[in-house]
């Protein structure tokens, strides 16, 4: 892998960062002639003396007094300081703050649904695979059709109803301490493991269904290939052929559709976090567009595009690394 | 091989995790279940909670609560006696050129000596005295002086250093001005002794200094209700030094030493923040023993000795925390639809309040040349108007929207429990349901004569159809509302507000009709009838009434210096608001809230409040101790 | 192409996937068009409503609601429209606009494959659900706003899929005579070369249609459709929200899920059976095998992902094109 194919690849994703900003800064602008007006604090019971005060003031500190062309520089500029902007939240959080806080709650929902779904996936598809034909590779093909058309979230609520309220195996409802009363205690640590059951559950069937689906056809794809045959035919045994010939190959696409599961990790549990109102990242967002809170809300799209252009970047230069046959930056085309 | 065995390794880890997990699962061990000491928990929903405790800051969610909890104003305002009762202040009294208090007998304000005096163009405000309890302390021992009510309304007038949090503390009715431009003081309107009081002709003894001031307000009524109910004094020692034109209140980039400040509240009022056990899911207050004010037997006024208020995102959640005993109590109210979950519960309490918030039809019925349509300018018919409000039937849209859990508004906008303003002759629409059908079919009859198939009247060959803004949840109410005006042949159909429909349809008139809530009371005619029915600019005032005679009533309604004078024109106001047909009345819902009785009892509720309330807390008693 | 579709659909029918998926779709599509004789009660006359929270019994098979007392039932058999509506829609929008691109970025080549493809790399990375809250926040919430939006991001997949299959049909014989008899560039594109893909045009409509009804339900769950439409995915939100958990009710949950489950298998099946048709080759659907992974963790992340993937994730991809 050259280096210039590198850096060719990270300027390239730069310039499409640069147009997701530039993007990202004109959508709050759309429909409204004073793009102000999205920044004002709510109301309330206030008079029309105080409001207008309070309207100066707030074209002042959000800088809207200046023209579209300066506000867009020093948007960049506050960008490159790694300021995201400052939420509308009483008591001004800076949006970098509130992001830090909650990606790690949202992770140990993501990364753990896709740590298990990758784990038991892989083994269960690639054992379904190799005995083709038999009780586990119908199972995985009923369950995927099932899991495909139920959605997430409706399995999400059903648990929710059985296991949390009716049976009670589980809280119902994220314990709303969870976050601040965390300190990395054996409490503490089982506290989070039973208030995140029931999401990861939820979750988990779809991701353990889906890769095994995905190995087991990779897996028979490339066991259907020449190379195989003559491996079987060399005598090596069954498990050195699956394991060292014929899995090797079959991650490939594994790898890469989990590459692309990555930028997912962040953005994608809105609707389950919702459910079971758990405080990660998906209910920050759900929040900042309930009380219109613009520079929170374009702060987390800035996150979110940085964050999956960053994955889809690493993915890239790694699939290069592992399939040498794949020509470079062709990878994806 | 050695793979099948990593495989299992595996497995076996996961399952141990979720071992783990299930461990203790009986569904979370919060605090709550074995706590035994009297702290109250109190379930809030809400987005977030406040990160900074500055009293200015906001009008949202919990913040109000916490900061009038924390701090305190100089009185405050007891609807049911309609008087202010001491707080900050131990006394207070209207003061004549003389500098005597202008009192009756038994000590109430002599309104009519009040306007002799100063009705006249020859004063330009009016000063009154104050007193404040020389018992009253800062949370950090600091004896509250008039240093602070000076520094807290100065400050608030100087938009310079108060930003729009001065804004919030509303101090228009001051007469002491800072020019905005220079940022100087133009006008003194706050008097203490070491500020020219007694130069001024307002005497303070010298034992006094430290208790006793004076403020200059405008001559009308409704001055004190805002200076001494709503703005929350400031300790000047915590925030003077730290506050100047670099470093103004509600900046974007505060100091640390602001932010410090803002975290970390020192407040005059009965608690007191505890700053450990606060979180952005939690934030508790501590009953201060040194409080001022304690009930008549001398003990603490409050009940409780810790106030633990938890974050819930959802009312579900809240309702379901509450059922397990997580909860003492919810700071909400809850919808009808919940009754029956309580029904079998022994140990908690539903509580039904009679509410003092109406949803009105508001008819847009001025609209500006410009956003003339042939609906709206049906609307401009007074007469057309008075049919479609004796087409609304309160007591059908109670039983059906509410499950009966409401009652009516007259068209007074004033409820009868509201004695003092309540004013029977403004109930002009009378009669059974079926009579008013009738009427208001024999009015439409003369206007609109022709229908369609459907029963539907016709204006010059199309349909009389009106779109009603209103958000999701108003959605069933205009159903509803839909089939009794279906009764007298208009269609109304629902249409979505959107995000800010204020500025994007109400301000400008760019609507046909929309729900409204309207609550008018003693305390806030002055400000509410002004924004409701005369204001024409981004008020509330949406379908934009325009009358002359009534715009010249309200005016004298706020600015006479008689109380019984002001009673009357209000009385007289609501008869022509009546007789507007703009804002027609649907319904006052109920209060429902609950609250758990099996560690405190002693819930009360009064008009329009929730089980959580001052007057519980005053009156709770323990179960266990 | 009228033979064509004589056969595809006799053939679609013979294929015992094809023919369940064919019938329960017809069966849904019976019931969003003749809602109003089928439903017991008509959802949106306020008339008549009932007593709210009712249990399931005769006169309500499926119970009432608890916030406004409507027949779930009912509710049920309307929200049919929606969610057919929205999906069908979806998916011919997405198919027209996919081939289009991949037609001009394979065959124009040059430039404009450039520009369409690192259009196409914009689109994957600004996050979809995130996207539509803030545009559905700034222009209103309709289910119009949701298919544009779908439309606009959903096309980045097929374009990719039909561009590398243009890109064989490119260098075949019939297409390298056209040129040198001197049709034009827009002839032979929808000519010559659009049949080609054809089937992988309807194939994908079927498919996206089957994703996009989950994402639809996912969205209106969030309260971002319109609010006075009924869908399932709405009505799965009022339920949350009214305190069906709380209460116990789970007919008010599982009826809808019911509804969504059937509308996506039915169409997947049929997108299924097209595919084993076309790819005799992969007898287990592998080309959507990603498409099921994600579309239960992350709807619309992960449908547009897959359709990605389908260029990439496979080694023979250009052998699979190929062959049909």
């Amino acid at each position: 892998m050259g280096k210039g194919y590198v850096i060719k690849r990270i300027l390239y994703t730069i310039f499409i960062f640069f147009i997701v900003i530039t993007l990202n800064f004109f959508i709050p602008r759309i429909g409204v002639e004073d793009p102000a007006e999205r920044y004002y604090p709510a109301q309330g019971n206030m008079t029309d003396i105080e409001y207008d005060i309070i309207k100066q003031l707030t074209r002042e500190q959000y800088g809207f007094d200046v023209s579209t062309f300066q506000q867009y520089l020093r948007y960049l500029n506050q960008l490159l300081h790694g300021d995201l902007g400052t939420s509308l939240q009483a008591g001004s959080p800076k949006v970098i703050d509130l992001i830090a806080e909650r990606v790690p709650w949202t992770l140990v929902l993501s990364a753990s649904t896709m740590l298990i779904g990758v784990v038991f996936g892989i083994l269960i598809g690639a054992y379904a695979a190799w005995r083709r034909g038999g009780w586990l590779d119908n199972a995985v093909l009923s369950a995927s059709t099932i899991t495909t058309a139920l959605p997430g979230f409706f399995l999400a609520l059903l648990f929710s109803l059985y296991m949390g309220f009716e049976w009670e195996w589980f809280p119902a409802y994220t314990d709303p301490n969870l976050v601040s009363s965390f300190d990395w205690s054996w409490e503490a640590i089982s506290n989070v493991l039973q208030n995140a059951a029931l999401p990861i559950l939820a979750t988990a069937i779809g991701s353990i269904v889906g890769y095994a689906q995905s190995t087991r056809n990779s897996v028979i794809s490339v066991a259907d290939e020449d190379f195989i045959t003559t491996a079987r035919a060399k005598g090596l045994s069954n498990n050195t052929v699956l394991y060292k010939h014929v899995l090797r190959n079959a991650m490939l696409p594994i790898v890469t559709s989990l590459g692309m599961s990555i930028s997912g990790l962040i953005g994608g549990s809105v609707v389950i976090e919702q459910i079971f109102n758990w405080n990660g990242m998906g209910t920050l967002f759900l929040n900042a567009n309930n009380t219109n809170d613009y520079p929170l809300m374009m702060g987390i799209m800035i996150f979110l595009s940085g964050f999956a252009l960053l994955a889809n970047l690493v993915t890239d230069l790694c699939y290069s690394l592992l399939d040498p046959r794949v020509k470079l930056g062709g990878a994806r085309r | 091989m050695s793979s099948r065995i990593v495989c299992k390794r595996i497995l076996a880890l996961m399952l141990c995790v979720c071992c783990l997990a299930l461990t203790g699962c009986s569904g979370g061990n919060y605090a709550r279940r074995t706590d035994n000491s009297r702290t109250l928990y109190i379930g809030v929903v809400g987005s977030s909670f406040p990160v900074s405790y500055m009293p200015w800051f906001s009008r949202d969610g919990i913040a109000p609560t916490i900061s009038s909890m924390v701090f305190s104003t100089l009185l405050s305002y007891d609807e049911e006696s309609a008087t202010y009762q001491p707080a900050l202040a131990k006394e207070w009294c209207y003061v004549d050129r003389e500098g005597n208090p202008i009192v009756t007998e038994d000590g109430q304000v002599d309104y009519d000596k009040l306007e002799s005096e100063y009705s006249g163009r020859d004063t330009q405000c009016i000063p009154i005295r104050f007193k404040l309890d020389e018992n009253a302390t800062w949370s950090d021992g600091t004896k509250v002086t008039v240093e602070d009510i000076y520094f807290t309304f100065d400050l608030a007038a100087n938009q310079k250093l108060s930003n729009h949090a001065g804004a919030l503390a509303w101090v228009n009715d001051l007469m002491h001005k800072y020019d905005s431009n220079t940022g100087k003081l133009r006008r003194q309107g706050i008097y203490t002794y070491d500020t020219g009081a007694n130069e001024k002709g307002y005497y303070i003894a010298e034992e006094d200094r430290d208790t006793v001031f004076y403020l200059e307000t405008n001559k009308v009524l409704g001055a004190i209700t805002s200076l001494v109910s709503t703005v929350l004094i400031l300790p000047k020692h915590q925030y003077a030094d730290i506050i100047s034109l670099d470093n103004p209140l509600y900046s974007t980039a505060p100091s640390d030493e602001l932010r410090h400040a803002y975290e970390n509240p020192i407040g005059c009022g009965a608690w007191v923040l505890d700053t450990e056990k606060t979180s952005g899911q939690e934030i508790v207050l501590r009953r201060r023993d040194d409080y001022h004010i304690t009930a008549e037997d001398g003990s603490a006024l409050y009940k409780a000795d810790a106030l633990s208020f938890i974050l819930y995102q959802d009312i579900n959640v809240a309702i379901y925390a509450l059922k397990k005993g997580h909860l003492d109590v919810l700071d909400s109210s809850i919808s009808a639809n919940y009754a029956g979950l309580f029904s079998d519960e022994k140990e908690i309490a539903l509580f039904s309040a009679p509410g003092t918030y109406a949803q009105c039809l508001v008819l847009n019925m001025n609209p500006t040349e410009d956003r003339m349509t042939e609906e709206r300018r049906m609307l401009t018919n007074p007469d057309f108007r008075r049919a479609i409000a004796l087409a609304v039937d309160q007591e059908d849209m109670i039983l059906n929207v509410l499950g009966g859990r409401g009652q009516a508004m007259p068209s007074g906008l004033i409820l009868p429990s509201n004695e003092d303003l309540y004013n029977p002759d403004a109930n002009i629409i009378t009669g059974t349901a079926k009579e008013r059908v009738e009427e208001a079919n024999a009015i439409l009859d003369t206007l609109y004569p022709e229908k369609d198939k459907d029963g539907y009247r016709l204006n010059g060959g199309k349909r009389v159809s009106f779109e009603v803004l209103g958000s999701p949840g108003e959605q069933e109410a205009i159903s509803f509302l839909q089939v009794l005006l279906q009764r007298v042949g208009i269609e109304i159909k629902y249409a979505a507000k959107g995000n800010s429909p204020e500025t994007t349809y109400l301000y400008g008139g760019n609507f046909d009709m929309t729900i409204q809530g309207v609550i008018f009371s003693a305390g806030n005619v002055d400000i509410m009838f002004n924004s409701h029915f005369v204001s024409l600019s981004r008020s509330s005032n949406y379908g934009r009434l325009n009358n002359k005679e009534l715009n010249q009533t309200i005016n004298k309604m706020r600015t006479t210096l008689n109380q019984n004078t002001k009673y009357d024109l209000v009385k007289e106001i609501s008869t022509v608001i009546a007789q507007q047909y703009y804002k027609l009345p649907l319904y006052v819902s109920d209060t429902l809230s609950i609250a758990r009785t099996d560690r405190c009892q002693g819930w009360v509720v009064s008009e329009g409040a929730t089980a959580f309330n001052m007057d519980s807390l005053e009156n709770l008693t323990w179960v266990n101790h | 192409m009228k033979k064509q579709s004589n056969n595809f659909f006799l053939r679609l029918w013979r294929h015992p996937k094809g023919r369940t998926g064919i019938i329960i779709a017809m069966l849904l599509v019976f019931c969003a068009v003749f809602a109003a004789y089928l439903a017991p009660y008509d959802p949106y006359d306020v008339t008549q409503r009932a007593e709210k929270g009712l249990s399931p019994s005769w006169s309500h098979p499926l119970g009432t609601t608890i916030t406004t007392g409507q027949d779930i039932f009912s509710m049920l058999i309307y929200g049919t429209r929606v969610s057919l509506i929205v999906g069908l829609v979806t998916g011919i929008c997405t198919a027209f606009l996919g081939a289009l691109m991949g037609l001009l970025a394979g065959y124009v080549g040059g430039f404009v494959d450039s520009l369409i493809m690192r259009i196409v790399d914009i689109m994957l990375v600004i996050p979809t659900l995130p996207l539509t809250i803030v545009l559905t926040n700034i222009f209103g919430k309709s289910y119009f706003m949701i298919i544009f939006i779908f439309t606009v991001f959903g096309w980045t997949g097929l374009a990719r899929v039909i561009r590398s299959q243009v890109l064989v049909l490119k260098n075949s014989n019939y297409v390298k005579a056209a040129e040198l008899a001197g049709a034009s560039r827009w002839h032979i594109m929808f000519r010559h070369i659009l049949p080609g893909v054809t089937h992988l045009l309807i194939m994908s409509t079927a498919l996206t249609s089957a994703g996009i009804m989950v994402a639809e339900a996912g969205l209106s769950f969030l309260g971002l459709g319109d609010p006075t439409a009924i869908s399932w995915g709405k009505m799965l939100a009022d339920a949350q929200s009214g305190g069906a958990l709380l209460f116990g009710h789970w007919w008010w949950i599982i009826a809808p899920g019911i509804g969504i489950f059937l509308s996506v298998f039915s169409f997947m099946r049929i997108g299924l059976a097209l595919e084993e048709m076309f790819n005799p080759r992969m007898k287990q659907g592998a080309g959507v095998r990603k498409l099921f992974k994600s579309l239960n963790n992350t709807y619309i992340q992960g449908i547009f992902d897959e359709m990605n993937e389908d260029a990439a994730g496979k080694p023979a991809d250009g052998k699979e094109a190929a062959k049909a």
